[in-house]
This record gives C-alpha cells, sequence and structure tokens, in this order.
C-alpha cells in the first residue's frame, strides 16, 4: 500500500522501524544520543522520551515498538501477498480480520502514529475541513481524511464503522470517507441498552457484517484459523488482567506509559502472537517494578483516572506525570477493558458471540451509547474505575468532538464528586490537534487541580 | 387569508389555544421529538402529541451548565425550556435517540427535578435492515404498553387506524401545498409555510386539517404570488423558527421547496391503510425518508432532497446546519459536493437556533449566494 515517495504509511513504518531498531540498553546521556533528541520535532521528542526516559518503559517499548514496526510493514505489503485492507474505528475490534486474513487499520491510532510525520498533522486536520468536512467533526478521524484529501494515503478496500449510536461524529466521519472517496463501507449498530436482548441483537449484527465481508472481498474465515486467534485473544486479556490486578497497589508499579501502548496493541493487535509477546513483557516488567518497589516519581502523591479519553498530540505528558509530578495515571477509559469476557472456543458460534461480546464492551460502545446512568454505563464505569483502582480523583480532557460526553459530564462528575467524595476536572481541548489548547496550558491546570487535590 | 393567520397564530405560542382547549377537556398532551416516534399511538390514546420546540427562548444559561457550548443550540433551547418550565402544561415527554445532543438533552432533563411525570426514550436503530426492523417494532410495542400503563388507557387497532387515516390526510394536504408552492409563482414564502409546518405539530391533527384544507383554497384563490424571485430549497439540521428563512427571502429569494424534518421529510411517505395498523406504523416510521443519523442511507437522502429540487424547479439550493450538528453538518458537505456536481447551485450554511441566530453574517453570505446563482 503507498507507493509515493511521501507516502504516509511508508513514513511512519520507517519511523517504527527507526524506533524499533534502538537497543533497551540506551545510553541517553551520550553526546551522539542527545544530540539526535535535541534535533527531533517537539512533539517526536515528547513522545521519545516518554518511550526511552524509564529503563523500565524501554523495555517495553522495543517490544511494542518492533511489533508495531512488522504490523505496519505488513501494511505496506497486504496487497502483493492477496490481502485486503480495512479501516474501523477503535471501537471495533481486529481479531475477525485477523482471522480472515485481512489486515485491519483503527483509524485513530493512524491518526495518532501520523502525529510523528514530519510536518506533522496539523496541516492535514485543516486540509480536512477546507474540503468540507465541519470542524467541529473529531479530529482523530478527521486527520486520515485530510490524509486522503492531500492523496498521500492509499484508500483501503473497505470501511467498516461500528460507533452508531454511541459517537455520531465517528460514524459520520466513515460514511463520509466511503461517499467521498468511494470506498465500499458497512455498518454496525449499537443498541440503546445494555442487556442480553441487545447482545443478542449486535451480535446478530456481527454476524451479518463478517457475512458481508466474506462477499464483498472473497476473503472466508477458516474455524481453526479463528480458534488460534482466539486462543491469542484469551491469552492476552489473561495478561492485562494481572496488569490490571498489579495496578491496584499502592503505590502502583505499572508504569504510565503502559496505558499507551495497551490501546495500540488492543486496537490493532489483538489476536496475535505479538499482542501475547507485548503484555507477557508488560506484565514481567511491572512485577518485577513492584518487587523492587518502583514507582512514579519521586513519590506516588496522586492516583489518576481518566474519565474519557486522553491527549495525545504529545504523549510526553505520561513521562511527565512519571518522573516530575509523582502522579501515577492508572487507567483512562480508553485503556480501561476488565469487562473483556474470555471467550469460549467450543464452536465458530461461541467465539463469534465471544468477539461480540468483547467488542460490547470496548470503549465508548459500552459507556457511551444508551443513558449515562444505566448499569454498565458512563457514570457506573467511572464509579468502578475509580473505586477499584483508587483514585484520588478525576479528570475528563474534554475533547470538544464528544458531544455525547460533553452532555452529561456535570451529571456524571456530581455524582463522582457525589458518591466518592473525589473531585473531577474538566479540561478543555483537544486528543490531537496541539493547537486548540496546547499542552502547556493542559500541564499548568493540571498542576493547579493536583496542588488542590494533595 | 384567515386560516394563514390562524396558523400563524399558533404556532407563535407554546401553549396555543388549541393545547389550552384540549387540557381544559381533561386530556392529556405529551411532548415528543423525532419524527421517528409513531405519534399515531398517542393520537389514538386521545392524547394530544405535541412537537418540542426551542422556540422563544431569550437565553440558555441554565441549560448551559448541563449541555455545554459543544451541544447544538436546539437541543440547549429545548432543554432551557424544560428546565424553566416552558413545558408545564405537558403531562410527558418522550424522546428518541436522534443524536447525541437530544439523547443528552433528555438525560439532562430527566435528571433534573423539572422533569415531567412522564419521561421516556424510544430508542431507534441506526441501520434500515430486518434486525433493525424488528427491534423497532419491540420498541414501539414497549412504548404502546408504557403509554396504556402510564395514563391508563387502551390503544385499540381501531383507534389507531383512524389516527393512521387522519395523519395521511394532513400528508396529503401537504404535499398539496408543496404542489402548489412548487409552481412557476408560489403563492406562499418558506416563512410562511415554516409557521404552518410548525402550527401542524402544536395542535390535534383533525382541526389542523380543516384548517390546512381552507388554506389551500384560499391560496388558489389568492392572488398574491411572488414572481421574480431566486427559486431556493433549503435542507438540513431542524428547522420550526421562520426567521432563518425571513432573513433569507428579505433578500429576494423565495423558498419554494425543502427536505427538513419538520417539513417534506415528515409527511412525504404515507401509512398503508389496508393492513395491520401497527404493522403498517412500524414500516411508515421506520423507512421514511431517512436522517442522517440512518447510516449508508447517503444515497437515499441526496435522491429525495435532488427531487423535490426538481419538481419545484429551483434556482439554488440552501443547505443549512446548526452548529455542532456533525449529522446534518457532514452530510450537507457531501449534498454540496453532488448538487454542484448535478449542475445545481449549493451553499453551506453554519447557523445559530434560538437566541445566537446570527442574521448578519448569514445575509451577507446568501446574498453573495443569490447574486452567484443570478449571474
Ligand atoms: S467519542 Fe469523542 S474521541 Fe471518540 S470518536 Fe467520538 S468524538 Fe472522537
Ligand atoms: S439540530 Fe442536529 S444536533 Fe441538534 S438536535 Fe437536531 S440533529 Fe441533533
Amino acid at each position: 500500500m503507498g507507493t509515493e515517495n511521501n507516502s504516509a504509511l511508508e513514513r511512519i513504518v520507517t519511523n517504527f522501524e527507526m524506533a524499533s531498531s534502538l537497543p533497551s540498553d540506551l545510553d541517553l546521556e551520550s553526546p551522539a544520543m542527545k544530540a539526535v533528541i535535541d534535533a527531533m520535532p517537539e512533539a517526536r521528542r515528547g513522545t521519545f522520551l516518554a518511550m526511552y526516559q524509564d529503563p523500565d518503559v524501554r523495555e517495553t517499548s522495543v517490544v511494542f515498538n518492533r511489533s508495531s514496526g512488522n504490523y505496519w510493514r505488513s501494511l505496506l505489503t497486504a496487497r502483493d501477498e492477496g490481502k485486503k485492507i480495512v479501516f474501523v474505528p477503535f471501537n471495533f475490534a481486529p481479531e475477525i480480520f485477523h482471522a480472515l486474513n485481512m489486515v485491519p487499520v483503527c483509524v485513530e491510532v493512524l491518526t495518532t502514529m501520523a502525529q510523528n510525520l514530519e510536518e506533522g498533522v496539523a496541516e492535514y486536520l485543516d486540509l480536512a475541513v477546507e474540503r468540507g468536512l465541519p470542524d467541529t467533526m473529531c479530529s482523530t478521524q478527521r486527520g486520515v481524511i485530510g490524509l486522503f484529501e492531500a492523496g498521500i494515503l492509499e484508500k483501503p478496500d473497505l470501511l467498516i464503522n461500528g460507533a452508531l449510536g454511541s459517537c455520531d461524529p465517528n460514524s459520520k466521519a466513515f460514511e463520509y470517507m466511503a461517499e467521498k472517496f468511494d470506498i465500499p463501507a458497512l455498518y454496525l449498530d449499537i443498541p440503546y441498552y445494555h442487556d442480553k436482548r441487545a447482545l443478542d441483537y449486535y451480535a446478530r449484527g456481527f454476524k451479518n457484517a463478517i457475512k458481508a465481508i466474506e462477499e464483498m472481498t472473497g476473503h472466508k474465515l477458516d474455524p481453526d484459523r479463528l480458534r488460534e486467534v482466539v486462543d491469542y485473544t484469551n491469552r492476552a486479556t489473561e495478561l492485562f488482567f494481572e496488569i490490571n490486578e498489579l495496578k491496584r497497589n499502592v503505590p502502583n508499579p505499572v508504569p504510565n506509559y503502559y496505558n499507551m501502548q495497551h490501546i495500540g496493541t488492543k486496537f490493532m493487535m489483538v489476536g496475535k502472537p505479538e499482542a501475547v509477546e507485548f503484555y507477557e513483557k508488560a506484565l514481567e516488567v511491572s512485577k518485577d517494578r513492584l518487587k523492587k518497589g518502583k514507582h512514579v516519581l519521586p513519590e506516588e502523591k496522586i492516583r489518576v483516572l481518566f474519565i474519557y479519553t486522553f491527549f495525545y498530540f504529545d504523549t510526553s505528558i505520561y513521562s511527565w506525570f512519571q518522573e516530575e509530578m509523582g502522579v501515577s495515571y492508572l487507567m483512562d477509559v480508553l485503556s480501561a477493558f476488565d469487562f473483556n469476557p474470555h471467550i469460549d472456543t467450543s464452536s465458530v458460534d461461541t467465539m463469534l458471540y465471544g468477539l461480540a461480546e468483547e467488542m460490547f464492551n470496548l470503549p465508548m460502545t459500552r459507556q457511551l451509547a444508551g443513558s449515562w446512568d444505566m448499569d454498565s454505563n458512563w457514570l457506573w464505569d467511572s464509579l468502578y474505575y475509580a473505586k477499584t483502582y483508587k483514585a484520588d480523583c478525576c479528570v475528563f480532557s474534554g475533547h470538544l468532538a464528544c458531544k455525547q460526553a460533553w452532555g452529561v459530564y456535570r451529571l456524571v462528575s456530581d455524582s463522582i464528586k457525589k458518591e466518592l467524595g473525589i473531585p473531577c476536572l474538566r479540561l478543555e481541548g483537544d486528543g490531537w490537534d496541539s493547537r486548540i489548547t496546547p499542552l502547556a496550558v493542559i500541564r499548568e491546570q493540571l498542576e493547579e487541580f493536583f496542588e488542590t487535590v494533595v | 387569508m384567515r386560516a394563514l393567520e390562524e396558523l400563524t397564530e399558533v404556532s407563535e405560542n407554546l401553549e396555543n389555544k388549541y393545547v389550552s382547549d384540549w387540557r381544559n377537556q381533561g386530556k392529556k398532551v405529551v411532548g415528543y421529538v423525532c419524527s421517528y416516534l409513531p405519534e399515531e399511538i398517542l393520537y389514538a390514546a386521545d392524547i394530544l402529541p405535541y412537537r418540542i420546540t426551542g422556540k422563544g427562548v431569550k437565553d440558555t444559561s441554565q441549560a448551559d451548565s448541563y449541555l455545554t457550548r459543544v451541544n447544538c443550540t436546539f437541543s440547549r433551547c429545548c432543554l432551557e425550556l424544560g428546565f424553566s418550565g416552558g413545558f408545564d402544561f405537558l403531562d410527558g415527554a418522550v424522546f428518541i435517540n436522534g443524536c447525541d445532543h437530544i439523547r443528552r438533552a433528555y438525560d439532562n432533563w430527566k435528571a433534573h427535578q423539572s422533569a415531567l411525570p412522564f419521561m421516556y426514550l424510544l430508542p431507534v436503530p441506526h441501520l434500515i435492515n430486518p434486525e433493525g426492523r424488528q427491534w423497532y417494532l419491540e420498541e414501539v410495542v414497549k412504548f404502546k404498553e408504557a403509554i396504556e400503563a402510564y395514563f391508563e388507557v387502551e390503544v385499540i387497532d381501531e383507534k389507531l387506524s383512524e389516527a393512521a387515516a387522519v395523519y395521511n390526510e394532513t400528508r396529503r394536504l401537504f404535499k398539496k401545498l408543496y404542489d402548489l408552492r412548487a409552481k412557476d409563482e408560489p403563492p406562499l414564502s418558506g416563512t410562511e409555510v415554516v409557521s404552518i409546518l410548525s402550527a401542524a405539530a402544536a395542535m390535534p391533527k383533525k382541526e389542523f386539517n380543516q384548517i390546512l384544507s381552507e388554506l389551500i383554497e384560499e391560496t388558489e384563490a389568492s392572488s398574491s404570488k411572488a414572481t421574480g424571485k431566486v427559486r431556493l430549497l433549503v435542507a438540513g439540521s431542524l428547522m420550526d423558527d421562520p426567521e432563518f428563512l425571513r432573513n433569507v427571502e428579505d433578500l429576494g429569494a423565495v423558498v419554494v421547496a425543502d427536505a427538513l424534518c419538520f417539513g417534506a421529510k415528515n409527511f412525504w411517505d404515507l401509512t398503508d391503510e389496508s393492513g395491520d395498523v401497527l404493522e403498517a406504523l412500524v414500516d411508515r416510521y421506520y423507512n421514511h425518508v431517512p436522517c442522517p443519523r440512518m447510516a449508508g442511507e447517503y444515497s437515499r437522502r441526496f435522491d429525495f432532497v435532488k427531487e423535490q429540487a426538481e419538481r419545484a424547479h429551483v434556482d439554488g439550493v440552501i443547505l443549512e446546519h446548526i452548529k455542532f450538528c456533525d449529522t446534518h453538518g457532514a452530510d450537507n458537505a457531501l449534498l454540496k459536493k453532488d448538487f454542484e456536481a448535478a449542475g445545481i447551485p449549493a451553499i453551506e450554511l453554519e447557523r445559530q437556533y434560538g437566541p445566537l441566530a446570527d442574521a448578519g453574517r448569514l445575509r451577507t453570505r446568501a446574498q453573495a449566494f443569490l447574486e452567484r446563482i443570478r449571474r
């Protein structure tokens, strides 16, 4: 995929390959390394340091970057190998495509990756708007639309959206891509409720979508391949559950940046051995840190839960929390998967139903379709995660496009305060566009808030 | 035009005289949002369906502290009225999960002390397929049962059939009215039609049908017709206040067609009166011209707007959306591209509803568009 010299994908792959070629015993203090770091654009330097500053994080980063590099490279060769490429949102699990021998790309992860292009992603966000898309739509799909508009991202074979009912901007962005760039599209509806009837409806929709994918692409679902994929999924789930158990410790030994890598792995690579390899490494590192009494520096002062999204334009914020602020970043809703089921592999039907159940509990699908105070919805989950992981405070990053979240933020935060007695901060900005609220301002606001919490 | 004056008056008051008369007879009034709510069920229960609006709101400060500035001004105006007692004449409210904004307006209203005694949300699928249709049917049945239980009424098929006939009559009359609009010399302005549509949503349909029939007769006989004006179609976000169109029409245009959810999209499809009435209502509401909330239906939407544009021989199309309304905003961008490709000039206008409406900026843009068409 992508043959132009300035192909976004090729450059993303090159970035990852460069990153993954770095050894875990890197000496950041060496003059040569310092010169390299100084020469990096700011956002990329932030990400680099978030990945490599802490030696423990560096260990997980080496594994994560290697498997991600391979993953992105597989996209470049997919067509030659007869594999179709499908773009999905983050609440559409990748396993089914691995089982169908297709290559899934999570659009939101792709925009996040594009942050590290030399030119950044801002011009593509703007280009999408110049060419017609309302600027109130979410930047995390807008980035990819901008790359299409610029002609530096090749079209996938298929688009599948599963955000219907949980996020209007997300589902409309997919419809827009489909119509504007003439890409075949399929949709999966999320029901309003979260009960057995709703799951059955959703699972039927999922099965129908698979049938349609088979018809549209010619890829066929092989039961043995599906079982292999689901086995890897189950193994990954066991591992990240164990990591989550460790997070309950005070202080929390799990590095903050794990959350970012967890999202990348879960949204792209779960169902593959690479995901298992990453979680094994992350578990090993976290256990070791627990044993050695390691935690955020200088000491764990605050345990924070982000009740929805985080900031993705400059991930140095994780290391700022970790290395300077004594803030343990427990998780955000995008990296919280405590309700991932263990999938029964006894038949194709049980596996597909299990995958549907997994998707039914993915972020956004689970919390933001339906009413804010229903069981398993946004308030319920915020209370659960805050209590289970002993958060001292909550933060809503206030990504401006999340109108469904903004619309009940006050009800949710008031209830958190009332039920748990912990405060909630509402920021305002854009997770992928640094120009809306620059990182320096976000840091200032967080610092002030943390002072009041301590 | 007595009938027009009467309907305009109805459209200008929240609790209009028909609502008061209805209530004075000891009967119930239930508010609703969205064109996916089969109103006939309420009507058959002898409850007056009243379409919730945000008209007349001067300031949205209470609503803004729950819904926020990133939520559309229509949803905020409706919530403001709910919070401030503007809908106290209603016995209940029924919402649809039409979009992220309106469903959150429901959540906030329901959680607030001003919530009405009966608050209900009927969830509608976002896809048109057999599974979705089954889900919708089950939800409509649940809704009917909830109405029966709460208001202690029975919605029998005979009443439903009567209601379906009355509602179909409204739709047929509206089509007649739209035929008149589509003529070379339209006898009504778009501004007037918005008032008529808005009255239709706020009074009993039987009485409305009578007045609309009179209005059609009066209109046919009337000699005041718009000539030499630029003919426009308007489509996009919810519009039940005439100000936006008045602004555009003051510039020398006349709106002769629409594809609005209070307008043509709401009455174009009829209910089949021959078979099982509940099934027929479900089919009619589920399959009616799809709103932008329905995924994968863009081409049907485009075809519908284009059909309306062509039958009224418009010179141009105004695609408006309320700021932050992503469903219509994204659709409008596609519609603009496709209309231009079809040789019909189109403009996208982002606007506000209610007190934030920015008339001056819109006038300038509309004027430039009209000049482009005239050339
Ligand atoms: S929930 Fe928010 S961040 Fe996620 S896709 Fe929707 S608007 Fe974007
Ligand atoms: S105008 Fe748009 S955003 Fe507002 S309630 Fe209607 S569909 Fe929703």
